[in-house]
Protein backbone atom coordinates (compact mmCIF):
# COMPACT_ATOMS: atom_id res chain seq x y z
CA UNK A 1 0.00 0.00 0.00
CA UNK A 2 1.55 3.24 -1.14
CA UNK A 3 1.38 6.19 1.20
CA UNK A 4 0.12 9.49 -0.11
CA UNK A 5 2.20 12.60 0.47
CA UNK A 6 -0.03 13.69 3.31
CA UNK A 7 0.12 10.30 5.04
CA UNK A 8 3.89 10.30 4.70
CA UNK A 9 4.08 13.69 6.33
CA UNK A 10 1.79 12.62 9.15
CA UNK A 11 3.72 9.46 9.93
CA UNK A 12 6.98 11.40 9.80
CA UNK A 13 5.55 13.86 12.34
CA UNK A 14 4.41 11.03 14.58
CA UNK A 15 7.86 9.45 14.38
CA UNK A 16 9.41 12.79 15.39
CA UNK A 17 7.15 13.01 18.43
CA UNK A 18 8.10 9.48 19.45
CA UNK A 19 11.82 10.24 19.06
CA UNK A 20 11.47 13.42 21.11
CA UNK A 21 9.67 11.55 23.87
CA UNK A 22 12.34 8.84 23.90
CA UNK A 23 15.05 11.49 24.14
CA UNK A 24 13.25 13.22 27.02
CA UNK A 25 12.85 9.86 28.74
CA UNK A 26 16.56 9.03 28.41
CA UNK A 27 17.44 12.50 29.69
CA UNK A 28 15.34 12.11 32.79
CA UNK A 29 15.83 8.45 33.73
CA UNK A 30 19.19 8.75 35.52
CA UNK A 31 17.93 11.74 37.49
CA UNK A 32 14.59 10.21 38.38
CA UNK A 33 16.21 6.92 39.31
CA UNK A 34 18.63 8.51 41.74
CA UNK A 35 15.87 10.78 43.08
CA UNK A 36 13.75 7.71 43.79
CA UNK A 37 16.60 5.97 45.56
CA UNK A 38 16.87 8.95 47.90
CA UNK A 39 13.40 8.20 49.23
CA UNK A 40 13.86 4.46 49.51
CA UNK A 41 14.81 2.48 52.56
CA UNK A 42 18.08 0.61 52.60
CA UNK A 43 16.26 -2.60 51.74
CA UNK A 44 14.19 -1.15 48.90
CA UNK A 45 17.26 0.27 47.14
CA UNK A 46 18.48 -3.23 46.52
CA UNK A 47 15.32 -4.12 44.68
CA UNK A 48 14.10 -2.69 41.43
CA UNK A 49 10.89 -1.28 42.80
CA UNK A 50 8.97 1.43 41.04
CA UNK A 51 6.44 1.58 43.85
CA UNK A 52 7.61 1.72 47.41
CA UNK A 53 6.79 3.43 50.69
CA UNK A 54 8.76 6.69 50.51
CA UNK A 55 10.78 7.72 53.52
CA UNK A 56 12.62 10.88 54.54
CA UNK A 57 14.91 8.88 56.79
CA UNK A 58 17.90 9.17 54.40
CA UNK A 59 17.76 12.95 54.51
CA UNK A 60 17.91 12.78 58.30
CA UNK A 61 20.72 10.24 58.38
CA UNK A 62 23.06 12.21 56.12
CA UNK A 63 22.95 15.16 58.51
CA UNK A 64 23.85 13.01 61.51
CA UNK A 65 27.10 11.51 62.76
CA UNK A 66 29.29 10.21 61.23
CA UNK A 67 28.33 11.94 57.95
CA UNK A 68 27.45 15.50 59.04
CA UNK A 69 26.62 16.62 55.54
CA UNK A 70 25.62 20.04 56.91
CA UNK A 71 29.32 20.88 57.27
CA UNK A 72 29.88 20.11 53.60
CA UNK A 73 26.75 22.01 52.68
CA UNK A 74 28.07 25.00 54.61
CA UNK A 75 31.50 24.75 52.98
CA UNK A 76 30.04 24.46 49.48
CA UNK A 77 27.76 27.43 50.04
CA UNK A 78 30.52 29.64 51.46
CA UNK A 79 33.06 28.66 48.81
CA UNK A 80 30.71 29.14 45.87
CA UNK A 81 29.22 32.34 47.31
CA UNK A 82 32.49 34.08 48.20
CA UNK A 83 34.01 33.07 44.85
CA UNK A 84 31.10 34.78 43.11
CA UNK A 85 31.21 37.87 45.34
CA UNK A 86 34.91 38.32 44.56
CA UNK A 87 34.73 37.47 40.89
CA UNK A 88 31.68 39.35 39.68
CA UNK A 89 32.64 42.99 40.54
CA UNK A 90 36.18 42.47 39.22
CA UNK A 91 34.87 40.80 36.08
CA UNK A 92 32.24 43.49 35.54
CA UNK A 93 34.82 46.30 35.60
CA UNK A 94 37.04 44.44 33.18
CA UNK A 95 34.12 43.48 30.93
CA UNK A 96 32.98 47.11 30.71
CA UNK A 97 36.45 48.28 29.77
CA UNK A 98 36.90 45.54 27.17
CA UNK A 99 33.50 46.28 25.73
CA UNK A 100 33.69 50.09 25.51
CA UNK A 101 37.34 50.97 25.03
CA UNK A 102 40.18 49.91 22.79
CA UNK A 103 43.05 48.76 24.95
CA UNK A 104 46.57 48.07 23.90
CA UNK A 105 46.94 44.32 23.55
CA UNK A 106 43.19 43.83 23.98
CA UNK A 107 42.84 40.86 21.64
CA UNK A 108 45.83 39.11 23.18
CA UNK A 109 44.44 39.67 26.68
CA UNK A 110 40.97 38.46 25.75
CA UNK A 111 42.28 35.34 24.04
CA UNK A 112 44.53 34.66 27.01
CA UNK A 113 41.63 34.96 29.42
CA UNK A 114 39.58 32.68 27.19
CA UNK A 115 42.44 30.20 26.98
CA UNK A 116 42.87 29.88 30.74
CA UNK A 117 39.38 28.38 30.76
CA UNK A 118 40.69 25.46 28.74
CA UNK A 119 43.76 24.66 30.80
CA UNK A 120 43.32 21.23 32.43
CA UNK A 121 42.50 21.61 36.12
CA UNK A 122 45.29 19.19 37.07
CA UNK A 123 47.83 21.65 35.67
CA UNK A 124 46.45 24.48 37.79
CA UNK A 125 46.14 22.48 40.96
CA UNK A 126 49.65 21.00 41.25
CA UNK A 127 51.52 24.26 42.05
CA UNK A 128 48.68 25.39 44.32
CA UNK A 129 48.87 22.12 46.20
CA UNK A 130 52.59 22.61 46.82
CA UNK A 131 52.18 26.28 47.76
CA UNK A 132 49.18 25.71 50.03
CA UNK A 133 51.06 22.93 51.79
CA UNK A 134 53.89 25.34 52.56
CA UNK A 135 51.76 28.26 53.73
CA UNK A 136 49.07 26.26 55.50
CA UNK A 137 46.16 26.88 53.12
CA UNK A 138 45.52 23.20 52.44
CA UNK A 139 42.07 22.11 53.57
CA UNK A 140 40.83 25.68 53.99
CA UNK A 141 37.85 27.35 52.38
CA UNK A 142 40.01 30.38 51.54
CA UNK A 143 42.42 28.24 49.54
CA UNK A 144 39.59 26.66 47.61
CA UNK A 145 38.02 30.05 46.88
CA UNK A 146 41.30 31.38 45.46
CA UNK A 147 41.76 28.41 43.15
CA UNK A 148 38.11 28.47 42.08
CA UNK A 149 38.66 32.01 40.83
CA UNK A 150 40.82 30.52 38.09
CA UNK A 151 37.84 28.82 36.45
CA UNK A 152 35.19 31.38 37.32
CA UNK A 153 36.92 34.60 36.24
CA UNK A 154 37.29 33.89 32.51
CA UNK A 155 33.65 32.80 32.29
CA UNK A 156 32.44 35.86 34.14
CA UNK A 157 34.50 38.33 32.10
CA UNK A 158 33.45 36.93 28.74
CA UNK A 159 29.85 36.48 29.71
CA UNK A 160 29.38 39.97 31.16
CA UNK A 161 31.26 41.48 28.23
CA UNK A 162 28.78 39.80 25.93
CA UNK A 163 25.88 41.38 27.78
CA UNK A 164 27.45 44.85 27.88
CA UNK A 165 28.25 44.60 24.16
CA UNK A 166 24.52 44.25 23.64
CA UNK A 167 23.66 47.51 25.41
CA UNK A 168 23.51 50.50 23.04
CA UNK A 169 25.99 53.26 23.82
CA UNK A 170 23.72 56.28 23.13
CA UNK A 171 22.49 56.78 26.70
CA UNK A 172 26.02 56.60 28.05
CA UNK A 173 27.30 59.10 25.50
CA UNK A 174 24.44 61.51 26.22
CA UNK A 175 25.19 61.36 29.95
CA UNK A 176 28.88 61.98 29.32
CA UNK A 177 28.07 65.02 27.20
CA UNK A 178 25.85 66.27 30.02
CA UNK A 179 28.87 66.25 32.30
CA UNK A 180 28.62 62.90 34.13
CA UNK A 181 31.92 61.24 34.93
CA UNK A 182 32.70 57.82 33.56
CA UNK A 183 32.25 56.22 36.97
CA UNK A 184 28.83 57.84 37.34
CA UNK A 185 27.87 56.52 33.93
CA UNK A 186 28.93 53.04 34.91
CA UNK A 187 27.07 53.17 38.21
CA UNK A 188 23.88 54.89 37.10
CA UNK A 189 23.41 53.69 33.55
CA UNK A 190 25.46 50.62 32.73
CA UNK A 191 25.00 48.65 35.94
CA UNK A 192 21.19 48.85 35.99
CA UNK A 193 20.98 47.96 32.30
CA UNK A 194 23.45 45.11 32.57
CA UNK A 195 21.97 43.82 35.83
CA UNK A 196 20.12 40.83 34.33
CA UNK A 197 23.32 39.78 32.57
CA UNK A 198 25.41 40.23 35.68
CA UNK A 199 22.95 38.21 37.76
CA UNK A 200 23.02 35.48 35.11
CA UNK A 201 26.81 35.41 35.20
CA UNK A 202 26.77 35.32 39.00
CA UNK A 203 24.35 32.37 39.10
CA UNK A 204 26.35 30.63 36.42
CA UNK A 205 29.58 31.04 38.38
CA UNK A 206 27.83 29.86 41.52
CA UNK A 207 26.85 26.63 39.76
CA UNK A 208 30.42 26.13 38.53
CA UNK A 209 31.84 26.70 42.00
CA UNK A 210 29.24 24.46 43.62
CA UNK A 211 29.85 21.56 41.21
CA UNK A 212 33.63 21.95 41.15
CA UNK A 213 35.25 18.62 41.96
CA UNK A 214 38.95 18.20 41.19
CA UNK A 215 40.27 21.18 43.17
CA UNK A 216 38.26 20.24 46.22
CA UNK A 217 39.31 16.61 45.91
CA UNK A 218 42.99 17.51 45.95
CA UNK A 219 43.06 20.57 48.19
CA UNK A 220 40.67 19.53 50.96
CA UNK A 221 40.69 16.57 53.27
CA UNK A 222 38.56 17.19 56.35
CA UNK A 223 37.55 20.71 57.38
CA UNK A 224 36.90 22.33 54.01
CA UNK A 225 35.40 19.34 52.19
CA UNK A 226 32.59 20.36 49.81
CA UNK A 227 29.44 18.48 48.88
CA UNK A 228 30.64 16.67 45.72
CA UNK A 229 33.65 15.33 47.63
CA UNK A 230 31.36 14.50 50.53
CA UNK A 231 29.79 11.85 48.32
CA UNK A 232 32.81 9.69 49.05
CA UNK A 233 31.62 9.49 52.68
CA UNK A 234 29.01 7.00 51.68
CA UNK A 235 31.40 4.40 50.40
CA UNK A 236 31.36 1.90 53.21
CA UNK A 237 33.32 -1.30 53.60
CA UNK A 238 30.26 -3.36 52.80
CA UNK A 239 29.73 -1.38 49.57
CA UNK A 240 28.16 1.91 48.63
CA UNK A 241 25.30 3.17 50.76
CA UNK A 242 23.17 3.99 47.75
CA UNK A 243 20.17 5.43 49.53
CA UNK A 244 22.39 7.92 51.40
CA UNK A 245 24.44 8.67 48.28
CA UNK A 246 21.22 9.42 46.46
CA UNK A 247 19.94 11.68 49.24
CA UNK A 248 23.22 13.61 49.21
CA UNK A 249 22.94 13.74 45.42
CA UNK A 250 19.50 15.33 45.67
CA UNK A 251 20.86 17.93 48.09
CA UNK A 252 23.64 18.73 45.59
CA UNK A 253 21.55 18.89 42.46
CA UNK A 254 18.16 20.34 43.34
CA UNK A 255 19.41 23.86 44.22
CA UNK A 256 21.41 23.92 40.98
CA UNK A 257 18.38 22.83 38.94
CA UNK A 258 16.44 25.73 40.38
CA UNK A 259 19.25 28.19 39.61
CA UNK A 260 19.71 26.76 36.11
CA UNK A 261 16.03 27.17 35.32
CA UNK A 262 16.22 30.83 36.38
CA UNK A 263 19.00 31.61 33.93
CA UNK A 264 18.17 29.14 31.18
CA UNK A 265 17.47 31.83 28.60
CA UNK A 266 21.06 33.07 28.76
CA UNK A 267 22.69 29.76 29.51
CA UNK A 268 23.95 28.91 26.04
CA UNK A 269 25.35 32.34 25.36
CA UNK A 270 27.25 32.23 28.61
CA UNK A 271 28.79 28.83 28.10
CA UNK A 272 30.07 29.51 24.62
CA UNK A 273 31.28 32.96 25.61
CA UNK A 274 29.36 34.55 22.81
CA UNK A 275 30.75 32.28 20.12
CA UNK A 276 27.23 31.21 19.25
CA UNK A 277 24.37 33.64 19.22
CA UNK B 1 40.02 60.50 35.91
CA UNK B 2 40.61 60.42 32.18
CA UNK B 3 39.34 57.44 30.24
CA UNK B 4 42.72 56.54 28.85
CA UNK B 5 43.96 55.75 32.33
CA UNK B 6 40.69 54.49 33.70
CA UNK B 7 40.27 51.84 31.01
CA UNK B 8 43.49 50.14 32.11
CA UNK B 9 42.68 50.56 35.79
CA UNK B 10 39.34 48.78 35.25
CA UNK B 11 40.91 45.67 33.75
CA UNK B 12 43.85 45.61 36.15
CA UNK B 13 42.24 43.62 39.00
CA UNK B 14 40.90 41.03 36.58
CA UNK B 15 44.26 40.69 34.87
CA UNK B 16 45.96 40.27 38.24
CA UNK B 17 43.50 37.55 39.29
CA UNK B 18 43.84 35.69 35.98
CA UNK B 19 47.62 35.88 36.18
CA UNK B 20 47.77 34.76 39.80
CA UNK B 21 45.25 31.94 39.55
CA UNK B 22 45.79 30.62 36.04
CA UNK B 23 48.93 31.90 34.32
CA UNK B 24 51.20 31.52 37.34
CA UNK B 25 50.27 27.87 38.00
CA UNK B 26 50.65 27.12 34.30
CA UNK B 27 54.20 28.49 34.27
CA UNK B 28 55.04 27.03 37.68
CA UNK B 29 53.83 23.60 36.51
CA UNK B 30 56.16 23.88 33.55
CA UNK B 31 59.05 24.74 35.87
CA UNK B 32 58.25 21.86 38.23
CA UNK B 33 58.11 19.48 35.28
CA UNK B 34 61.90 19.83 34.90
CA UNK B 35 62.57 18.85 38.50
CA UNK B 36 62.55 15.79 40.64
CA UNK B 37 59.66 16.73 42.89
CA UNK B 38 58.83 14.22 45.58
CA UNK B 39 56.58 15.68 48.23
CA UNK B 40 57.74 13.17 50.80
CA UNK B 41 61.17 14.80 51.06
CA UNK B 42 61.69 18.01 53.04
CA UNK B 43 63.45 20.17 50.41
CA UNK B 44 61.14 20.80 47.48
CA UNK B 45 61.64 20.56 44.61
CA UNK B 46 64.75 18.43 44.49
CA UNK B 47 67.36 18.07 41.75
CA UNK B 48 66.99 19.57 38.28
CA UNK B 49 66.30 16.81 35.78
CA UNK B 50 65.93 18.66 32.51
CA UNK B 51 63.58 16.77 30.22
CA UNK B 52 64.03 13.50 32.07
CA UNK B 53 60.44 13.51 33.38
CA UNK B 54 59.21 13.78 29.81
CA UNK B 55 61.49 11.07 28.44
CA UNK B 56 60.51 8.89 31.37
CA UNK B 57 56.85 9.24 30.42
CA UNK B 58 57.59 8.51 26.77
CA UNK B 59 60.02 5.65 27.18
CA UNK B 60 59.53 3.96 30.52
CA UNK B 61 55.86 4.23 31.34
CA UNK B 62 53.38 2.00 29.52
CA UNK B 63 50.76 3.40 31.90
CA UNK B 64 51.29 6.85 30.39
CA UNK B 65 50.72 5.57 26.88
CA UNK B 66 47.73 3.64 28.11
CA UNK B 67 46.12 6.82 29.42
CA UNK B 68 47.02 8.68 26.22
CA UNK B 69 45.21 5.98 24.28
CA UNK B 70 42.24 5.97 26.67
CA UNK B 71 41.97 9.76 26.50
CA UNK B 72 42.30 9.83 22.71
CA UNK B 73 39.67 7.16 22.06
CA UNK B 74 37.45 8.61 24.77
CA UNK B 75 37.69 12.04 23.18
CA UNK B 76 37.07 10.68 19.69
CA UNK B 77 33.93 8.75 20.63
CA UNK B 78 32.44 11.31 22.99
CA UNK B 79 32.94 14.15 20.50
CA UNK B 80 31.53 12.13 17.63
CA UNK B 81 28.55 10.68 19.46
CA UNK B 82 27.63 13.79 21.40
CA UNK B 83 27.79 16.01 18.34
CA UNK B 84 25.78 13.66 16.12
CA UNK B 85 23.11 12.96 18.71
CA UNK B 86 22.89 16.60 19.75
CA UNK B 87 22.55 17.61 16.09
CA UNK B 88 19.75 15.09 15.63
CA UNK B 89 17.96 16.27 18.74
CA UNK B 90 18.43 19.92 17.82
CA UNK B 91 16.89 19.31 14.38
CA UNK B 92 13.98 17.51 16.03
CA UNK B 93 13.39 20.26 18.58
CA UNK B 94 14.10 23.35 16.46
CA UNK B 95 10.65 23.71 14.85
CA UNK B 96 9.14 24.81 18.17
CA UNK B 97 5.64 24.14 19.47
CA UNK B 98 4.57 23.24 22.96
CA UNK B 99 6.05 19.75 23.32
CA UNK B 100 9.37 20.76 21.77
CA UNK B 101 9.75 23.87 23.90
CA UNK B 102 8.96 21.90 27.05
CA UNK B 103 11.59 19.29 26.21
CA UNK B 104 14.01 22.10 25.41
CA UNK B 105 13.59 23.60 28.85
CA UNK B 106 14.08 20.17 30.43
CA UNK B 107 17.47 19.98 28.71
CA UNK B 108 18.92 22.53 31.08
CA UNK B 109 18.49 20.14 33.99
CA UNK B 110 21.10 17.46 33.18
CA UNK B 111 23.59 20.17 32.39
CA UNK B 112 23.34 21.69 35.86
CA UNK B 113 24.09 18.29 37.34
CA UNK B 114 27.59 18.01 38.68
CA UNK B 115 29.74 15.62 36.60
CA UNK B 116 30.75 13.80 39.78
CA UNK B 117 27.10 13.10 40.45
CA UNK B 118 26.59 11.88 36.89
CA UNK B 119 29.34 9.38 37.63
CA UNK B 120 27.59 8.25 40.80
CA UNK B 121 24.27 8.00 39.03
CA UNK B 122 25.64 5.82 36.25
CA UNK B 123 27.53 3.61 38.67
CA UNK B 124 24.23 3.10 40.43
CA UNK B 125 22.40 2.21 37.23
CA UNK B 126 25.08 -0.24 36.14
CA UNK B 127 25.32 -2.05 39.42
CA UNK B 128 25.31 -5.75 38.58
CA UNK B 129 22.87 -6.74 41.35
CA UNK B 130 20.21 -4.06 41.37
CA UNK B 131 21.13 -1.63 38.60
CA UNK B 132 18.40 -0.29 36.35
CA UNK B 133 20.38 -0.90 33.20
CA UNK B 134 21.12 -4.46 34.07
CA UNK B 135 17.47 -5.13 34.66
CA UNK B 136 16.57 -3.41 31.41
CA UNK B 137 19.03 -5.39 29.32
CA UNK B 138 18.06 -8.52 31.19
CA UNK B 139 14.50 -8.12 29.95
CA UNK B 140 15.39 -7.08 26.39
CA UNK B 141 18.19 -9.59 25.92
CA UNK B 142 18.49 -12.10 28.79
CA UNK B 143 22.12 -13.21 28.21
CA UNK B 144 23.18 -9.65 29.05
CA UNK B 145 21.58 -9.77 32.47
CA UNK B 146 24.51 -11.50 34.12
CA UNK B 147 27.16 -9.15 32.72
CA UNK B 148 29.00 -7.08 35.26
CA UNK B 149 29.43 -3.94 33.17
CA UNK B 150 31.91 -2.07 35.27
CA UNK B 151 34.28 -5.00 35.84
CA UNK B 152 34.82 -5.55 32.14
CA UNK B 153 37.49 -3.22 30.68
CA UNK B 154 35.76 -2.61 27.36
CA UNK B 155 32.27 -2.28 28.77
CA UNK B 156 33.42 -0.01 31.58
CA UNK B 157 35.00 2.24 28.96
CA UNK B 158 31.71 2.41 27.09
CA UNK B 159 29.75 3.09 30.24
CA UNK B 160 32.06 6.08 30.83
CA UNK B 161 31.36 7.25 27.28
CA UNK B 162 27.64 6.81 27.78
CA UNK B 163 27.72 8.89 30.96
CA UNK B 164 29.73 11.60 29.25
CA UNK B 165 27.50 11.71 26.19
CA UNK B 166 24.41 11.77 28.38
CA UNK B 167 25.78 14.71 30.35
CA UNK B 168 26.80 16.77 27.33
CA UNK B 169 24.00 16.23 24.81
CA UNK B 170 21.64 18.71 26.47
CA UNK B 171 24.05 21.61 26.39
CA UNK B 172 25.29 20.98 22.86
CA UNK B 173 21.69 20.56 21.70
CA UNK B 174 20.82 23.97 23.14
CA UNK B 175 23.82 25.51 21.39
CA UNK B 176 22.86 23.92 18.08
CA UNK B 177 19.23 25.01 18.43
CA UNK B 178 20.61 28.52 18.87
CA UNK B 179 22.68 28.03 15.74
CA UNK B 180 19.71 26.71 13.76
CA UNK B 181 17.62 29.68 14.87
CA UNK B 182 20.18 32.10 13.50
CA UNK B 183 20.01 30.64 9.99
CA UNK B 184 17.95 33.02 7.82
CA UNK B 185 14.51 31.49 7.20
CA UNK B 186 14.32 32.71 3.60
CA UNK B 187 17.19 30.51 2.39
CA UNK B 188 15.35 27.43 3.64
CA UNK B 189 11.98 28.61 2.35
CA UNK B 190 13.46 29.38 -1.06
CA UNK B 191 14.77 25.84 -1.32
CA UNK B 192 11.41 24.43 -0.25
CA UNK B 193 9.57 26.53 -2.82
CA UNK B 194 11.93 25.16 -5.45
CA UNK B 195 10.64 21.73 -4.49
CA UNK B 196 13.69 20.40 -2.67
CA UNK B 197 12.96 17.45 -0.39
CA UNK B 198 13.37 17.79 3.39
CA UNK B 199 16.60 15.82 3.23
CA UNK B 200 18.01 17.97 0.42
CA UNK B 201 17.15 21.16 2.30
CA UNK B 202 18.95 19.82 5.34
CA UNK B 203 22.01 18.63 3.45
CA UNK B 204 22.46 21.51 1.02
CA UNK B 205 21.04 24.52 2.85
CA UNK B 206 20.80 24.03 6.61
CA UNK B 207 23.96 22.07 7.43
CA UNK B 208 26.40 24.17 5.40
CA UNK B 209 25.18 27.27 7.22
CA UNK B 210 25.51 25.49 10.54
CA UNK B 211 29.18 24.66 9.97
CA UNK B 212 30.64 27.53 12.06
CA UNK B 213 28.46 26.61 15.04
CA UNK B 214 29.23 22.91 14.59
CA UNK B 215 32.94 23.73 14.60
CA UNK B 216 32.62 25.63 17.87
CA UNK B 217 30.67 22.74 19.38
CA UNK B 218 33.25 20.18 18.23
CA UNK B 219 36.20 22.14 19.60
CA UNK B 220 34.52 22.92 22.90
CA UNK B 221 33.51 19.30 23.41
CA UNK B 222 37.00 18.08 22.45
CA UNK B 223 38.58 20.39 25.02
CA UNK B 224 36.31 19.18 27.81
CA UNK B 225 36.65 15.54 26.77
CA UNK B 226 40.45 15.77 26.91
CA UNK B 227 40.21 17.12 30.45
CA UNK B 228 37.72 14.51 31.69
CA UNK B 229 38.18 13.58 35.30
CA UNK B 230 35.15 13.95 37.57
CA UNK B 231 32.78 11.37 36.12
CA UNK B 232 35.48 8.82 35.49
CA UNK B 233 36.77 9.22 39.03
CA UNK B 234 33.33 8.59 40.49
CA UNK B 235 32.21 5.98 37.98
CA UNK B 236 35.17 3.63 37.62
CA UNK B 237 38.08 5.42 39.30
CA UNK B 238 40.12 4.57 36.21
CA UNK B 239 39.39 0.89 36.49
CA UNK B 240 39.08 -1.95 36.12
CA UNK B 241 42.88 -1.87 36.23
CA UNK B 242 43.68 1.15 34.11
CA UNK B 243 41.08 0.52 31.42
CA UNK B 244 39.40 3.91 31.90
CA UNK B 245 42.33 5.90 33.24
CA UNK B 246 42.26 9.24 31.43
CA UNK B 247 45.29 11.53 31.42
CA UNK B 248 43.81 13.76 34.12
CA UNK B 249 43.28 10.71 36.29
CA UNK B 250 46.81 9.50 35.61
CA UNK B 251 48.22 12.87 36.65
CA UNK B 252 46.07 12.87 39.76
CA UNK B 253 47.27 9.42 40.77
CA UNK B 254 50.94 10.04 40.22
CA UNK B 255 50.87 13.47 41.75
CA UNK B 256 48.76 12.87 44.79
CA UNK B 257 48.91 9.17 45.50
CA UNK B 258 52.59 8.71 44.77
CA UNK B 259 53.46 12.39 45.36
CA UNK B 260 55.61 12.64 42.24
CA UNK B 261 54.83 16.28 41.58
CA UNK B 262 57.56 16.85 38.99
CA UNK B 263 56.58 13.86 36.87
CA UNK B 264 52.87 14.72 37.15
CA UNK B 265 53.58 18.27 36.10
CA UNK B 266 55.37 16.97 33.01
CA UNK B 267 52.44 14.77 32.00
CA UNK B 268 50.00 17.57 32.81
CA UNK B 269 51.95 19.84 30.49
CA UNK B 270 51.78 17.26 27.74
CA UNK B 271 48.01 17.69 28.07
CA UNK B 272 48.35 21.43 27.58
CA UNK B 273 49.83 21.04 24.10
CA UNK B 274 46.69 19.79 22.30
CA UNK B 275 44.76 22.41 24.27
CA UNK B 276 46.86 25.17 22.72
CA UNK B 277 45.86 24.09 19.22
CA UNK B 278 42.22 23.67 20.12
CA UNK B 279 42.11 27.02 21.90
CA UNK B 280 43.73 28.69 18.91
CA UNK B 281 41.09 27.21 16.63
CA UNK B 282 38.32 28.19 19.02
CA UNK B 283 39.58 31.76 19.39
CA UNK B 284 39.75 32.08 15.61
CA UNK B 285 36.09 31.21 15.34
CA UNK B 286 35.10 33.52 18.18
CA UNK B 287 36.92 36.53 16.79
CA UNK B 288 36.00 35.80 13.21
CA UNK B 289 32.36 36.27 14.15
CA UNK B 290 32.90 39.75 15.49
Amino acid sequence: MALTGKQKKQSWNALQIVLILIAAFIMLVPIVWIAMAAFKTHVDVYQLKLFFAPTLENFKTVFQAPYHLEQKLFNSTIVAFVTVVLAIPIATCAAYSFSRFTLRGQTVLLVMILATQFVPAVVIVLPFFVMFRDIGLLDTRLGLILVNLSIVMPFAIWMIKGFIDGIPMDTEEAALVDGSTRMQVIRNIVLPMAAPGIVTAAIFCFIIGWNEFLFALILTSKDAVTLPIGLALFKAEEGDLWNLLAAAGIIIMVPMFVLALIIQKHFVQGMTMGAVR
Amino acid sequence: MRDRHLKYLLVLPAVIVVFATAIWPLVESLRLSFYEGRLSRPAFPQSFLGVENYTWAFLEEPAFWNSVWVTATYTFWTVLLTTLLALGLALLLAPGGRLRVTVQSLLIIPFAMSPALIGVSFRFMFNPEFGLFDAFFGIVFPPLATISWLSDPTLAFWVCIMADVWGWIPFLTLVLIGGLASIPRDTIEAAQVDGASGWRVLKDVTLPQLVPVLAVVLILKAIFSLKTFDQVYMLTNGGPGTATQTLSHYVYFNGLKYSQIGYSAAVAWLMVIPMIFLTYAYAKFVFQKK
